[in-house]
């Protein structure tokens, strides 16, 4: 019985009885052979006891030890080599018709026979064995080689069950039924088989069960299908039991032969390390999706703790000042205190805002209400929405008056420009000019956002849209690095793309490029 | 304005406290619900001059409390919601409410709308002339000018500068508008809307990035300002 410290390979013990192999079922004829050969060399003998010398009849009855020897193997072998060495001398050594061996010589002759033939019955038999041992192992190889290669190609669980299924069934001639560990449930298996009709009763579910538990080979009968059985295999590899094998077995099956036990068991072993190592590829990609999930989720707490209570900070500090009576505080102070208060709220308006976009975004619940919006009206939006922060700055924008409409979510598709515009403004000198355009090219409009600041180190080029990254700066600007991650997703789901260039020191630009419908190309129709 | 009643709908506490102050310092009376159904009862009971509604109430929508006080009332009402229920402002407005708000928003430009929706409804037919800033439209003589300069309108861009000016300082979504000016079976035709905006902007504003007379509502409609 399989067992679990048993390496691998350890085979299977399927029979229940000892069964006769063809080799012992046929013996008798040849020790029948043998006999004949032994009479007719003997006829032979003494037909030709006239010419020859007594000395080279026994070259006869050395052909006959030899062709008992290689076509009935060691039994039929010795067999001959007796009844020749009785017969030679009952006939052919003086005094004849007699057992008495005059001549001493001839006992020596009998020795010699018997010898002969004992070791040729043995090289032959172990020659023989060896030839049927490579030949299985060659039958075993490339079966295994086949499913090998199935399983090469296989990617998933679903394909590995079908592939290990098709190759039994095409060999063994059985319906199969793999149970594998339920990925949603460790504690109760699920079944896979190739086709529907399979039916997997609770006779076979519990004896499924109850050899992955024990790891052992289990039997039982089904419910399902009138007088078949089921064999239980379990699939060990050196580390646990990863599944459970089941051949359904017709009610007029026979046992299974030497070749198909050693296949199964063939079989069972690749299936089994081929599924383990499938699951304990699932595992690991669990395991780092986990990981990721709350590298993310740390990430995103540290942004959240950090950029949510910097704003608070100053809020409740200057009204806290302002509560505070002892302070003397004249209307010019108490204006700009009041102005920082409200310019942190609205930067905690702005965090929040982008932040459930964020969670939207990648919940797949952002919902885009597409309309024809003019770049002109979406560049103003955005510039009002950053409200008393633009005023001071110098902004040219150059939007030609007959650019085309682009189909976008008004509202999202500001956010964006938003915080593009908003970076602008953080990333360059306060007297420095950033311009904004637009341009139909082809069948595209490009809007483009052009700053004169301190840029973005080329190294860091390649991941400012991605979530959580912040270019180290020596200046303290605040911001979560989720603005651009979340433009960069806003303008994905209008189908659209995003590029950033910069140079170090000398100012970034960033374009927004998004296709042009046919129908918002020309605008002549509405002119009257 | 020492005896307009407001009534303020809101079911966070913390809002209504500070709608109370910042209304009383303008001396308008107070009332305040909790619910859709208060809501309800205390303007049948009270008859405000003005409703400040949030759309999210705990129990009857903010839209179907709009839509239910239509059937009897023009009173004014004002939405307060949150950014990114676009559809509801939209629902809400073409069920009859005068204006919306998103939260946060400033006491200054609450205060801004209520005056703008009080001083609409309370409006005597009249005044034929319309002036803001350098902008003059001259109703009765379908005549608009911008810093005494003629500007010559298709009788579309005349008819969505018309409608604007009548309802000076509201709300108008995009469907009303294309409604109005082109017909109820052009109510989708958002591009030729939008198409016509831009040339009525060209026309009348000084800088159509940054317009001074037709603001954008963001995903809702335009508004004509006026203050």
């Amino acid at each position: 019985m399989a067992h679990k410290d048993l390496p691998p390979n350890s085979g299977l013990s399927l029979k229940k009885k000892e069964r006769r192999t063809p080799a012992l079922k046929f013996a008798w004829r040849y020790y029948l052979l043998g006999c004949g050969l032994v009479a007719v060399a003997t006829l032979l003998g003494h037909l030709a006891s006239g010419l020859f010398a007594p000395t080279n009849i026994i070259m006869i009855y050395l052909l006959c030890v030899t062709v008992s020897a290689i076509a009935g193997g060691f039994g039929p072998a010795i067999l001959v080599s007796i009844l020749s060495v009785l017969a030679f001398d009952f006939f052919f050594v003086r005094p004849y018709l007699t057992f008495n061996v005059e001549d001493i010589q001839y006992i020596f002759t009998l020795i010699v026979l018997l010898l002969v033939g004992i070791a040729l019955s043995y090289f032959t038999s172990m020659l023989r064995r060896q030839t049927e041992t490579s030949k299985r192992h060659e039958q075993e190889m490339s079966a295994l080689y086949a499913l090998g290669q199935d399983l090469a190609i296989a990617s998933d669980l679903q394909s590995y069950t079908r592939s290990i299924i098709n190759r039994i069934k095409g060999t063994i001639g059985q319906d199969v039924i793999i149970f594998l560990p339920d990925a949603r449930n460790e504690a109760t298996l699920k079944a896979y088989t190739d086709s529907p009709e399979i039916n997997v009763d609770a006779n076979i579910f519990n004896a499924a069960m109850r050899s992955f538990q024990r790891k052992e080979i289990t039997e039982c009968g089904s419910d399902a299908i009138e007088g078949a059985k089921s064999l239980c295999l379990p699939l060990i590899t050196t580390r646990r039991a990863v599944g459970v094998l089941v051949l359904i077995q017709p009610e007029d099956a026979n046992d299974y032969s030497d070749e198909q036990e050693r296949l199964l068991s063939a079989y069972s072993d690749l299936a089994a390390v081929a599924i383990e190592s499938i699951q304990l590829a699932d595992e690991l990609h669990n395991a780092e999706i986990l990981k990721a999930t709350e590298k993310l989720q740390t990430a995103l707490l540290n942004a959240i703790s950090h950029d949510l209570r910097t704003p608070l900070v100053s809020i409740i500090g200057v009204l806290s000042s302002l509560q505070e009576e002892g302070m003397d505080l004249d209307d010019a102070d108490k204006r700009s205190l009041i102005q920082v208060a409200r310019e942190e709220a609205d930067r905690l308006n702005h965090l929040i805002t982008n932040l459930l976009d964020e969670s939207r975004l990648e919940s797949g619940a952002l919902k885009l209400s597409l309309q024809p919006a003019e770049v002109n009206d979406l560049v103003g939006a955005t510039l009002e929405q950053l409200g008393s922060r633009v005023n001071n700055r110098m902004i040219q924008i150059d939007i030609p008056t007959d650019l085309p409409f682009i189909r976008v979510d008004f509202g999202l598709f500001v956010q964006a420009l938003v915080n593009i515009v908003d970076n602008a403004l953080k990333y360059s000198p306060p007297d420095s000019l950033i311009e904004i355009s637009g341009r139909h090219v082809q069948q595209e409009v490009h809007i483009e956002i052009v700053d004169r600041g301190t840029g973005i180190p080329e190294q860091d080029l390649p991941y400012i849209f991605d979530k959580f990254y912040r270019i180290k700066r020596p200046d303290n600007v605040s911001g979560t690095g989720l603005g651009l991650s979340i433009t960069k997703g806003l303008v994905e789901a209008h189908g659209g793309h995003i590029e950033a260039k910069s140079q170090a020191g000398r100012g970034t630009i960033v374009s927004i490029i998004l296709p042009v419908s046919a129908d918002l190309m020309t605008t002549e129709k509405f002119n009257e | 304005m020492s005896n307009v009643k407001v009534l303020v709908v809101d079911d966070e506490d913390s809002i209504r406290r500070f709608l109370r102050v910042a209304l009383a310092s303008q001396s308008y009376t107070l009332f305040e619900s909790t619910s859709g159904q208060e809501a309800l009862s205390c303007i049948a009971e009270h008859k405000p001059d003005l409703i400040i509604l949030d759309l999210g109430l705990p129990d009857i929508d903010g839209v179907e409390v709009t839509r239910l006080l239509r059937e009897w009332t023009k009173i004014p009402i004002i939405i307060l919601s949150v950014r990114g229920s676009e559809s509801d402002k939209i629902a809400a407005l073409d069920a009859g409410a005068d204006d919306y708000l998103t939260k946060p928003f400033s006491v200054g430009e609450l205060l801004a709308r209520l005056r703008a929706a009080l001083r609409r409804a309370a409006q005597t037919p009249g005044e034929p002339v319309f002036t803001i800033g350098s902008l003059k439209v001259d109703l009765l003589r379908r005549l608009v000018t911008v810093e005494d300069n003629e500007v010559q309108l298709t009788p579309n861009e005349y008819e969505l500068l018309r409608l604007f000016v009548v309802n000076a300082g509201k709300v108008l979504t995009h469907r009303h508008l294309l409604r109005e000016v082109w017909g109820t079976e052009y109510g989708n035709e958002f591009h030729m809307l939008h198409v016509n905006i831009s040339n009525l902007r060209r026309k009348i504003e000084r800088d159509t990035t940054r317009p001074q007379f037709i603001i954008t509502e963001p995903g809702v409609g335009y508004r004509l300002r006026i203050s």
